[in-house]
């Protein structure tokens, strides 16, 4: 008798505790697929666009909120994938047109020509009558040649009018940018040319090296080519303008009678680039 | 011997069993393929064809290759007729009793009697089929409020920042109407570059502040995905494009002759287009970035100055005071391109899908 009615206290108390205790917080747990899902992979038959394949792809770039001259860029990007998120390669272009921008027209036809500006603006007599153009005296971009990785993190699919629909990426691209420019030369230092003279606003070739950085969309059409979209910055100091600005009184911020490095100002270059892209081998392969 | 031939009857009949089970109905002229068909167990939806519209058919939809069907909401029962059985009134497997004889007024035998095939078959429905029945995010009949910040891109002597609220009421999945509002008093800057070109050309270079600016718009989504990362996680994103018309209050900032020149606001009608991508957290919530060009015919201040003096009739145009002769005889096309960034919220906050999945 008496322990059956330990028996029964036990019980209670046991019931109880269950009971009344607090629920635990609820965890996450991995779904005990049983079915024929079990083991399978997220996605089957996953074409992989990039992985093992090298990728070819011409391209045009545009440079974005110049101050004087805009430069059309013809080039090519290659790329090897290592794997499906991770490719090496180059980006490589040359300037192709460079056209002034409206502030260039306007400093061209409104800038006076005298003793103010005489180390500023190019004041030699043009042989077509007139002024030398300032548009002769703004930098320009001849070339850029960027060794990069490019990382591609995502992946999926685009509807368009909900009729078309093609497989895309989206990847960052980083390197170092070499970067071919032509900008007024060195002038009024020893053994320089006076900047008062003509020929000191003749441009100068000179070889920029920058970070490079950028990040685009690449849509499949089908498996051997591809679309591409790219926004990149290549930021790094010159002189655009061909401009004395800097140099000398407080902070150097004014001008100093010279053209040299120190008249170079930090510009965020920007381009967006077009591409058409080409993969061999033409056929992507395929995951389980 | 009698047991042995016994035996061999119960061998026969047991070998035999199996192909009994095995059998079914054979399909009658009217082309049934014996597809299951009946009401839902349980009362779960049936499963319906994805290109059957259920708003454009009372009937919950048949699968395909259906003959049958239920009628609305019949209730689900277990005595439905079983796969591969044609439930035609008073319907009866071989060799099963018809459970509609003895029991006329079971719910499934009332909704048995009430469905007449041919009737059925030649109802219209909308067979069209969606690529895609279920977008991550159903925007139609949907308010978006969007709180952004303009960035200036392209002026490089003053910068016209500002923050924006947009207001979108999309009519239709990829069709909205709208309205946004800019406010830049007080966030129009000089930049450095200004002051060096006006040092080093000796030139000036008329410039205008904006105070506000406001638009009603059409915005269309021509194009949705979404993006697996790092094969770990998704998102979902469309891209838009945008176009509207609505005013601009500019004002110049008095350069050329400062000492003379007060400029007030003027109304300047704009036209604006854009092109944005919408990154969505949820299906009520997303970050957007927008590149959007605000044109206009601006009035600039006049590079000529009137050169009388100031004691000439106000409205002499030789007196400097006359603020006729303070603008540009020309209007100048401009291009105010901005940045927008800034988060979308869609209420109501939870929708139902129309279309199965």
């Amino acid at each position: 008798m008496k322990r059956r009615f330990i028996r029964a206290v036990l019980a209670s108390v046991a019931a109880a505790a269950a009971l009344l205790s607090p629920a635990g917080p609820a965890r996450a747990q991995e779904l005990q697929l049983t079915g024929p899902l079990k083991g399978a992979p997220a996605v089957r038959h996953l074409r992989l666009y990039r992985k093992g394949r090298l990728e070819i792809s011409p391209s045009a770039s545009f440079t974005l909120l110049d101050e004087y001259r805009r430069t059309i860029l013809a080039g090519a990007q290659l790329n090897y994938a290592i794997t499906d998120w991770l490719a090496i390669g180059a980006w490589g272009a040359a300037g192709v047109v460079s056209s002034a921008t409206k502030l260039t027209t306007e400093i061209d036809q409104t800038a006076p020509r005298d003793i103010r500006t005489a180390t500023e603006v190019n004041h030699s007599a043009s042989p077509y009558g007139g002024q030398a153009s300032f548009s002769d005296q703004t930098a320009k971009i001849n070339y850029i040649v960027a060794p990069q990785l490019t990382f591609i993190p995502f992946r999926g699919k685009l509807a368009i009018f909900n009729k078309i629909f093609v497989d895309s990426d989206l990847y960052l691209a980083a390197g170092a940018a070499f970067v071919g420019i032509k900008e007024r030369a060195s002038c009024g230092g020893t053994k320089e040319l006076s900047c008062y003279e003509p020929q000191s606003f003749d441009l100068a070739s000179e070889t920029k090296i920058a970070p490079t950085f950028g990040v685009g969309f690449r849509f499949y059409p089908a498996g051997f080519w591809s679309l591409g979209v790219e926004y990149r910055a290549v930021p790094f100091s010159w002189n655009r303008g061909g401009f004395d600005t800097r140099g000398s009184g407080p902070n150097g911020n004014y001008p100093d009678g010279q053209i040299n490095s120190q008249d170079d100002t930090f510009k965020f270059n920007q381009l967006v680039t077009v591409s058409i892209g080409f993969y061999f081998p033409t056929a992507p392969k395929l995951t389980d | 011997m009698k047991q042995a031939r016994r035996w061999l009857l119960l061998a026969a009949a047991i070998v035999l069993v199996p192909q009994a089970a095995h059998a079914q109905k054979k399909p009658t002229k009217g082309g049934n393929t014996g597809a299951a068909t009946a009401a839902p167990i349980g009362g779960s939806p049936a499963p319906a064809d994805a290109d059957v519209d259920p708003s454009a058919t009372p009937a919950t939809p048949p699968a395909a290759g259906d003959q049958t069907t239920a009628a609305p909401g019949a209730p689900a029962t277990p005595g439905a007729p079983a796969a591969g059985e044609l439930a035609a009134p008073g319907g009866e497997a071989a060799g099963t009793p018809d459970i509609c004889q003895i029991t006329p007024d079971a719910p499934q035998c009332q909704v048995a009697k009430e469905i007449n095939l041919n009737t059925e078959a030649k109802k219209s429905i909308r067979a069209e089929v969606y690529a895609v029945q279920q977008q991550y995010v159903i925007k139609a009949h949907r308010l978006e409020i969007m709180p952004y910040f303009a960035f200036t891109l392209n002026d490089q002597f003053v910068s016209h920042d500002a923050p924006g609220l947009a207001l979108n009421y999309y009519i239709t999945q990829v069709l909205a109407v709208g309205l946004n509002g800019n406010w830049y008093g007080g966030l129009n800057s000089n930049s450095g570059f200004d002051f060096e070109v006006r040092r080093s050309a000796i030139i000036e270079v008329p410039l205008n502040d904006y105070q506000a600016g406001g638009d009603l718009n059409f915005t269309y989504v021509p194009m949705y995905g979404k993006f697996a990362g790092f094969g770990d996680f998704i998102f979902n994103y469309d891209a838009y494009i945008e176009g509207g018309v609505g005013l601009i209050r500019t004002k110049p900032i008095p350069v050329i002759d400062p000492d003379n020149r007060k400029f007030d606001w003027n109304n300047l009608v704009n036209f604006d287009v854009g092109i944005g991508f919408r990154i969505f957290f949820n299906r009520w919530l997303a970050a957007i970035i927008e590149v959007r060009d605000i044109m206009f015919f601006d009035k600039i201040e006049n590079y000529q100055v009137a050169t009388g003096a100031t004691t000439l009739p106000l409205n002499s145009p030789q007196n400097p005071l006359n603020p006729a002769t303070w603008y540009d005889p020309n209007t100048h096309f401009t291009n105010d391109v901005q940045l927008q960034v800034g988060l979308s919220f869609f209420l109501p906050t939870s929708f139902d899908y129309r279309l199965p999945k």
